[in-house]
């Protein structure tokens, strides 16, 4: 780290006294870097989905904070996360996405990799005609692959590989969310999209982790949805977010809506939940449909949102499914204006992190205060290692 | 240029990587030059790798029978 490490004393104080974040965490290259290491890299932050790479040999190449990657689906089905770096000469591997019919083929030197990331062939590697070589251990230079778990389809990489298992990082909010701990079926091309926002990543968490601001910047749910009618989510350290207890269904013309998840319990006919994963995936739960944003920040002032939206049935209603893509666009569009505000709103050098209101930001605060602690965490162990 | 140099050439020109599997092989079994087919062979084996060809196997099979090449190790699990 080559720069002075930022004051985040007031952060970690209770709500009704702490500040934010100051303006470098949004700004700044220096503190962007040490939150790639610190916040994303040393923890489990959402890449894509599995619906990405649906069929047997897919793989999609994504830059992910500088690092090129490559999810895969091998010839036995499992999602893996490589490297999209070749081990001879460094060579990029797949440059689009497309389908491994066979072996992943090094267009410099042609040495290959299988789905599942082994080194299948070094061709010439030991002269003409002769394709191994005493010192090249195939066995030691297969692709490098990255620690990966899929949750709700959501591809979860741990790229320190220091992280405790996902499911013990995240226990207490798989077991929140159990009952929604069956198939999800992807909408398909018609409920996916993606915006690109002029923000810092953590301005679109900290938007999501409350409902202070539905009122104000979403008038139109705020008709059936009152500010009493939500509650706060808050698990210190673990994951925030907010409820509603008054989630009505998207109808058609003809009062058709989408069928349930099976045996979800009452609390679910009127209730849905949004929810951050910590760092960097929100995550949305109703009776009849789920969604998940995938944050990937692309430098310190932008960030694009990767949106996909799942149902109970694979066989969904197209036109039912295209208003609820359209009704999201709209909720998620509305909010651009927010984020891409408080963005420049960080350029006012004497803006201090600001207030919260300790009744209506508490998982804001809390999402602010995890994110401190880890840079805390790991400028101790820097420290230690010194 | 032989005929076979020619089709070679267009089959890269259009990453045919099925015609190249056909067309190194060709070349593999017409040389008496060793040195040759193992280059020609690696390159068919190569190709057919790529494009999961049926003649995978038996291609790489000819190449460990010749020296030149070593047999598959078992794959890791997913790193989770």
């Amino acid at each position: 780290m080559d720069h002075t490490p930022t004051d985040l004393s007031a952060v970690r104080r209770p709500i009704a006294q702490a500040n934010g974040l100051p303006n470098a965490h949004y700004i700044d290259a220096g503190v962007f870097e040490e939150e790639r290491n610190a916040v994303l890299f040393d923890n489990w932050a959402g890449l894509a989905v599995a619906a990405d790479v649906p069929e047997v040999g897919d793989a999609v190449p994504i830059t992910f904070l500088g690092m090129p990657l490559l999810v895969v689906r091998d010839k036995d089905a499992n999602v893996r996360v490589f490297q999209n770096t070749c081990r001879h000469r460094g060579m990029i591997l797949v440059d689009e996405p497309r389908k491994i019919e066979g072996a992943i083929r090094c267009p410099y030197h042609s040495w290959c990799y299988a789905t599942d990331g082994r080194l299948v062939s070094t061709p010439h590697v030991g002269g003409p005609g002769q394709n191994t070589h005493e010192s090249m251990d195939r066995a030691l230079l297969g692709l490098i692959e990255i620690r990966s778990h899929i949750w709700m389809d959501v591809i979860y990489i741990n790229i320190s590989g220091t992280a405790a298992p996902f499911e013990d990082a995240n226990a207490d909010l798989i077991s929140r969310w159990v009952e929604f701990d069956k198939p999800l079926h992807h909408g398909g091309a018609d409920s996916r999209f993606e915006l690109t926002v002029n923000c810092n990543w953590k301005l679109a968490v900290e938007n999501y982790c409350e409902s202070y601001h539905l009122p104000w910047v979403h008038p139109g749910l705020n008709s059936y949805s009152r500010l009493e009618d939500h509650y706060h989510v808050e698990a210190p350290d673990k994951y925030a977010g907010q409820g509603t207890l008054v989630y009505r269904q998207l109808k058609d013309e003809v009062g058709h809506s989408f069928p349930d998840f099976d045996a979800l319990t009452d609390k679910w006919d009127t209730a849905a939940e949004y929810i951050t994963v910590f760092p960097n995936v929100l995550l949305g739960v109703h009776r009849d449909h789920t969604f998940a944003i995938v944050l990937v920040p692309q430098g310190p002032e932008q960030t694009v949102e990767h949106i996909h939206l799942y149902y109970a049935r694979p066989d969904t209603d197209a036109g039912l499914r295209a208003r609820n893509t359209q009704q999201w666009k709209e909720v998620f569009g509305e909010d651009v204006f927010v984020v891409e505000g408080m963005q420049r709103g960080r350029h006012g050098v004497n803006f201090d992190g600001g207030r919260f209101s300790p009744a209506m930001d508490g998982p804001t605060h809390l999402f602010h205060a995890w994110v401190a602690g880890q840079l805390e965490s790991h400028r101790s162990q820097s420290k230690a290692a010194e | 240029m032989s005929d076979l140099d020619k089709r070679l050439l267009a089959a890269h020109a259009q990453g045919d990587a099925a015609a190249l599997v056909t067309l190194y092989r060709e070349a593999a079994d017409q040389t008496n030059d060793a040195q040759a087919q193992g280059f020609y062979l690696t390159h068919a084996h190569v190709f057919a790798l790529e494009i999961g060809h049926p003649d995978t196997a038996t291609l790489r099979q000819r190449l460990i029978d010749q020296g030149r090449e070593a047999p598959l190790h078992p794959p890791n699990p997913p790193l989770r």
